[in-house]
């Protein structure tokens, strides 16, 4: 019985393998002339200006990975294909990304460009910029970005992320002398003097880049959480009141750190971020450094303390002051795909977008809808920001631009320039700016 | 030699594995072999089609730039002939390509463009001397649109002057859409590299990776981990001597080919790489396909294989059960024919030693009979001589009636005939019988009967004689003289209350048997034979014909036997329980209700007991006279006697006389007195002649007890009433005889008419329905009919009589005689209405029993 059944088995096998093999000598003749069974599918392209970044070797370019994850997030709900185009100056002879961006965009070369908060600025007074405003996704647009990037009434670029400046802190050592941590400049300058009587000869780490922050904390504390913001700037850019009125603080304070040895001079002036103050910091013996937001979850950076860390705003007479600064993307006006790229755009800023790109940098982000948990040590300063206390350290709406004018002149002040010399430069620049 | 074939067939079997291996070896190496050279044409083969391709983009651009140059000659001449050059090209548009038109005249430093600003040719770098139609072409920068671009110089010539330089800017990115939208399904990269300065200024979309870039020849390095010294230095001499250079470098961890295209004469090259897997995606599927026919291929083979193997596998199986059927057939047909030579041996060797056996006695009755031919008239030699004859008649008889069994049970045409006998009746007939062939060879024939619950028994009691005779004959034969011989009827358990289990031995202290014998005891046609062995007479059937009844009777034997110390021989059965008995009522009609047993062995007296116990008669045990005679004295004095006395005759007790007198002197006479005993026991004699005495014979029965209590009764009736000596004569009967031959048929008259009897002899059985019809009523006393006859048959002409219709038809006895001796003749004869069968040849002593019963 058994050995009938194999033999029923292996027949109807056989008549499969067999039924199989006359199949697959089979051709399915072709029913027209025309080889070509399908052309690529024409996808709508929109062409997307930014820097170029280097590739790490055998790697990916690991910068871009949440920009490029909601770029494709878009690509895929509208059917269109973003083409990149890029440039990085190879040296500093060459022009920069800045220089470059200002040219395409005026001459209509790209659909869509990330900015840098001068070119934000510069194409939004040229009026190259679409008004972003009517985007779905403008809406959920937390206030201090809308106000970062206006220009003339326009909301001209909307970043992806929100990049905050605080005051990195060394709690315990502050606990240890019996400090609270500061939050006026006299607050500041008086742990300085604590710490520094306790031989902490240097109490502030710093470098080239950051120490500005102290300038705009204490230039902008009214002027961004006062009721007059508005009237403020106007009577800035029209000249009725000086940037150097405002800045003057900053910059004394400054001075007196310097004056007092709470900071090196020398060695801030030659230091790269993070690069020079960083080891002395985590080696707790500097109680103090200033970074931004990201520093805080970057293992390369600040990230994996062996004490109790805490992120606080920068001293200012109204407190502690997160200073935010932000680059956004902006669609030229005359765009060859307007539409494409508004649509882009709207898809990329929208929440769930940003969802992703905030849960992938852990940074704060522009949608008052999307909240993304920090790590303890970012607590403070998070609660500022929700608070909608803060300062700028960009502003469109400026006509004199802030960020980078600001750090070279702090560079001059760590130079050896006097406040004076330093509020003259603010002077020339508001001067230039009102000859435009 | 099995062992021999064995390696042989095993080294086969290596050889062959060992080929396999080598063609599957050499098959593998091919294939192998002719991947790679597949790998490596289809390799070399999109080397020569990536060649083409970047040919191809080499020449596009080669053309646009020919084309450039071409028309910016033709825009050269033309301005030299405008009135106003100057507003020919301030007023020129931009064009996708053509981006800025500029003019220096001829001896300034400075000119015009297009777009409305100063224009210096400071601006421009023609350092490397790269031209294109002749025409010099500047590196690569970034111009006022923020991308790649270059210019072009051309002479404006009038009258074979020059007049001015046109500088026309043209873009890289209008290269764009003259390259091909990806290639090598999108897995190539592709770069536009300047030269001189080695900088990337184009990426054509779908050429390369969105989410890097490189910025420079340096940057493509690091980026790609191209760090060989060796391959740098090549790589860079080929792009300052504007030559193609490909080499298989990693990218990312896989194998890639990169390649750097020199485009117009090197001024820019095409950059980039192409995976390995991309290039042979074409000669891999084509390995695929073949490895997948192989390993197909190789499927079917295994398959083949597969099926062939259990095909050899079925077929070895096949054989080899076939072999040992064979093998089995082989040995049966050895064995049957050994058996057949046995048996032809044995029958050859039956038929020398019938020829003898028969021959013998044959001879004896042929011998006496001529010496009683001589001697007629000595009557005492006469005597002698039949005596003789009649010896020699009975063993030729029994010597037939062997051989007629042998034959009738091989045909399986013995039918046992169930009906109730005792085993009294049994053990009497087989100890008259053989207790007498023991004395004649001084042997003693002992008998005992112990633990049998039943005496009445449901079998077939001729054959069971036949049984036990034989074994005690052959006892009696191989017994020397004056050896013992022992006769035992046990009663084994009962397995069921409705048969008697009993075993029968026999065992003597005789002659003895080899194991060898012993194997084939029961095989017909063999005889123990040796130098004693040889004077006993027998057929050598004995054996198997009682094997074969006891079988039949669905009992076993068993033999034992050792040379010169004796045989025994076992016997068990079982028999069925009557389940009624008719003279339930005998020993309350006999009177009797009490009795005595004195027997000085107390196991027998309890065996008696134990028989009787069904009976209703009150057993009481008395081991010696003097204890018999205070139990009688007892009784005597109580209200119950002893109606009946039985006294266990003790062989080796001198005294037995004296006890049988002082028991008749006390007991009354009235009161029979049985003495247990056989019946040539010494003094016997004496002590039956005392009053109402008698012997009951050995071993003790009810039935025996019933039987001489009835004879005793019959006796002392018959003694009174008849006169001695008339009973035992045929006087004056006459009788119907059906007999067809003539001789037996003469001797049976005159046997009747030395009885005083008569006869009318018929010759058939019609003759014989006619005659008793013709009859008187009682004319015949009886009918004496044989069987086969001609005309009608003993059993027809049976049933015809009784079909008569007269009165005397039903009641006359029919008595058979025939030479049809077997159960089932007299079986058939009972049937057909007769009253008794006897066999021929007739025992005139049997006749007039038979004839005194029924008459």
């Amino acid at each position: 019985m058994e050995k009938r059944s194999i033999k029923r088995f292996a027949a109807v096998c056989l008549a499969g393998v067999v039924i199989f093999s006359l199949a697959a000598c089979g051709k399915k003749e072709n029913s027209g002339a025309n080889l070509i069974t399908s052309e690529k599918e024409k996808k709508e392209v929109v062409r997307l200006f930014g820097p170029m970044e280097k590739s790490d070797p055998d790697a990916a370019n690991v910068a871009r990975t949440a920009t490029d994850m909601t770029v494709i997030m878009a690509e895929e709900k509208l059917g269109i294909q973003v083409e990149y185009k890029t440039y990085t100056a190879e040296n500093y002879q060459e022009k920069t990304y800045d220089d470059v961006t200002l040219e395409r965009a005026r001459n209509q070369m790209d659909d869509l460009y990330l900015l840098n908060p001068d070119t934000i600025q510069i194409l939004g007074e040229e009026g190259k910029l679409l008004d972003l405003s009517e985007l779905e996704s403008a809406k959920n647009l937390r206030e201090v970005v809308k106000i970062a990037n206006t220009v003339d009434g326009k909301l001209v670029a909307i970043p992806q992320e929100v990049v905050a400046h605080g005051l990195f802190v060394n709690k315990e050592m502050f606990d240890q002398y019996g400090l609270k941590l500061p939050e006026t400049p006299e607050d500041f300058l008086e742990c300085c003097r604590v710490f520094q009587e306790n031989g902490i000869e240097t109490p502030v780490g710093a470098n080239r880049w950051w120490l500005e922050n102290f300038v705009f904390a204490q230039a902008y504390a009214d002027l961004y959480n006062g009721k007059n913001t508005a009237a403020e700037i106007e009577a800035l850019n029209t000249g009725k009141s000086k940037y150097s009125d405002y800045m003057r603080p900053g910059f004394e304070f400054l001075q007196e750190l310097i004056d007092k040895g709470y900071i090196d001079a020398k060695a801030a002036y030659t230091s790269e971020a993070i690069d020079g103050e960083g080891p002395d910091f985590l080696a707790q013996k500097t109680p103090i450094v200033m970074a931004y937001w990201g520093a805080a979850n970057t293992k390369t950076a600040y990230g994996d303390p062996d004490f109790e860390m805490q992120v606080i705003g920068f001293p200012s007479k109204r407190g502690q002051m997160p200073v935010v600064s932000m680059t956004g993307y902006g669609i030229s006006k005359e765009a060859e795909h307007l539409e494409d790229a508004k649509s882009l755009l709207n898809e990329m800023l929208s929440d769930e977008a940003l969802l992703v790109y905030t849960k992938t940098n852990r940074v704060i982000s522009p949608s008052k809808n999307v909240e993304v948990d920090c790590i303890p040590a970012l607590k403070p300063l998070n609660d500022k920001i929700k608070e909608n206390v803060y300062v700028l350290g960009s502003n469109a709406g400026m006509k004199v631009e802030q960020w980078g004018n600001t750090c070279l002149i702090v560079r001059d002040l760590l130079n050896g320039a006097t406040v004076d010399e330093c509020m003259e430069k603010f002077d020339r620049l508001q001067e230039e700016s009102l000859k435009e | 030699m099995k062992k021999q074939q064995k390696n042989g067939g095993q080294n086969k079997g290596k050889v062959l594995l060992c080929s396999i291996i080598t063609v599957f070896c050499l098959l593998g190496a091919f294939v192998f072999v002719m991947s790679q050279k597949i790998s490596e044409e289809m390799s070399s083969s999109a080397i020569q089609n990536l060649s083409e391709s970047l040919d191809l983009m080499k020449g596009t651009i080669e053309a646009i730039l020919r084309k450039e140059a071409e028309f910016q000659k033709l825009m050269a001449q033309e301005i030299a002939v405008l009135p106003d050059p100057v507003e020919f090209v301030r007023s020129y548009q931009k064009s996708q390509s053509i981006v800025k038109v500029s003019l220096i005249m001829e001896g300034e430093t400075e000119g015009i463009s297009n777009i409305g600003e100063l224009f210096s040719k400071e601006e421009l770098d023609f350092s490397s001397g790269k031209t294109v139609d002749g025409l010099p072409v500047s590196e690569a920068y970034v111009n006022y649109m923020g991308t790649w671009a270059y210019s072009i110089q051309c002479p404006v010539t009038k009258d074979g002057r020059q007049i001015a330089s046109l500088y026309v800017e043209y873009i890289y990115d209008s290269f764009e859409k003259s390259l091909p939208d990806g290639f090598y399904n999108g897995q190539a990269r592709l770069y536009v590299m300047d030269a001189n300065s080695e900088r990337m200024i184009l990426k054509p979309k779908g050429m390369g990776e969105r989410d890097a870039g490189h910025l420079n020849l340096k940057d493509f390095y690091r980026a790609n981990k191209i760090s060989e010294e060796t391959l740098i230095e090549e790589v860079s001499a080929c792009v300052k001597n504007g030559e193609n250079i490909l080499f298989y470098h990693n990218i990312r961890g896989k194998r890639a080919l990169n390649y750097m295209w020199a485009v117009n004469d090197g001024s820019l090259f095409l950059i980039g790489y192409v995976p390995v897997e991309a290039i042979q995606q074409e000669g891999k599927s084509v390995n695929q396909n073949m490895f997948t026919v192989v390993f197909v291929m190789l499927a079917a083979f295994f398959l083949c294989c597969l099926l062939y193997y259990f095909s050899q596998r079925q077929q070895n199986k096949v054989r080899k059960e076939r072999e040992e059927e064979r093998e089995i057939y082989n040995k049966q047909l050895a064995q049957a024919l050994q058996a057949a030579q046995i048996a032809s041996k044995s029958k050859t060797m039956f038929l020398s030693n019938m020829s003898h056996d028969i021959r013998t006695p044959m001879n004896a009755v042929l011998g006496f009979t001529s010496l009683l031919a001589l001697n007629a008239e000595n009557s005492a030699k006469v005597k002698e001589y039949t005596k003789k004859i009649m010896a020699s008649g009975q063993h030729l008889l029994s010597l037939i009636n062997d051989v007629l069994d042998v034959s009738k049970i091989e045909s399986g045409k013995v039918v046992l005939n169930f009906e109730e006998f005792t085993l009294n009746d049994l053990v009497s007939s087989v100890d008259a019988i053989i207790r007498p062939m023991a004395s004649v060879k001084h042997q003693n024939f002992h008998v005992r009967v112990t633990g049998i619950h039943h005496e009445y028994l449901m079998g077939d009691e001729t054959r069971m004689n036949q049984i036990i005779i034989n074994l005690l004959s052959n006892a009696v034969k191989y017994t020397q003289e004056g050896g013992n011989i022992w006769f035992r009827i046990i009663g084994l358990k009962q397995r069921s209350s409705q048969y008697e289990h009993i075993r029968i031995e026999v065992e003597d202290d005789g002659y003895g048997m080899t194991p060898e014998y012993l194997e084939t005891i029961f095989d017909a046609f063999t005889r123990a034979e040796n130098s004693t062995t040889n004077k006993v007479q027998g057929t050598g059937l004995g054996m198997a014909i009682t094997k074969s009844i006891v079988e039949l009777m669905g009992g076993t034997i068993q033999v034992f036997s050792e040379v010169e110390k004796g045989s025994l021989f076992r016997v068990e059965l079982e028999f069925r329980i009557p389940e009624e008995r008719m003279d339930e009522t005998f020993w309350e009609n006999s009177g009797i209700s009490k009795m005595l047993v004195l027997d000085s062995d107390l196991e027998s007296g309890r065996s008696i007991r134990n028989l009787m116990k069904d009976s209703g008669i009150f057993v009481e045990l008395a081991a010696s006279l003097k204890e018999a005679l205070e139990q009688m004295k007892m009784n005597e004095e109580g209200q119950e006697k002893y109606q009946l006395v039985l006294f266990g005759w003790d062989p080796e007790d001198e005294k037995n006389l004296q006890t049988a007198k002082k028991l008749r002197e006390f007991v009354s006479p009235e009161v029979p007195i049985l003495l247990l005993a056989s019946y040539d026991e010494k003094g016997i004699e004496a002590a039956i002649e005392m009053e109402n005495m008698g012997i009951l014979a050995k071993p003790f029965f009810e039935s025996a007890l019933k039987e001489k209590i009835s004879e005793l009764k019959a006796w002392q009736k018959a003694e009174k009433q008849q006169e001695p000596g008339k009973e035992d004569r045929l006087e004056g009967l006459h009788f119907l005889a059906a007999e067809d031959n003539e001789i037996n048929a003469e001797i049976l008259e005159e046997i009747l008419k030395l009885e005083g009897a008569s006869c009318e002899i018929v010759e058939n059985g019609q003759l014989a329905v006619e005659r008793f019809a013709r009859a008187n009523e009682g004319e015949f006393d009886a009918i004496l009919m044989d069987v086969q006859m001609p005309v009608l048959n003993g059993y027809d002409a049976t049933r015809a009589i009784r079909a008569l219709e007269r009165e005397d038809a039903k009641k006359i006895p029919i008595i058979a005689m025939t030479a049809n001796a077997f159960a089932e003749d007299e079986k058939e004869a009972l049937e057909a209405g007769m009253n008794l069968h006897l066999a021929k040849p007739v025992d005139i002593a049997t006749l007039k029993k038979v004839i005194q019963e029924f008459v």
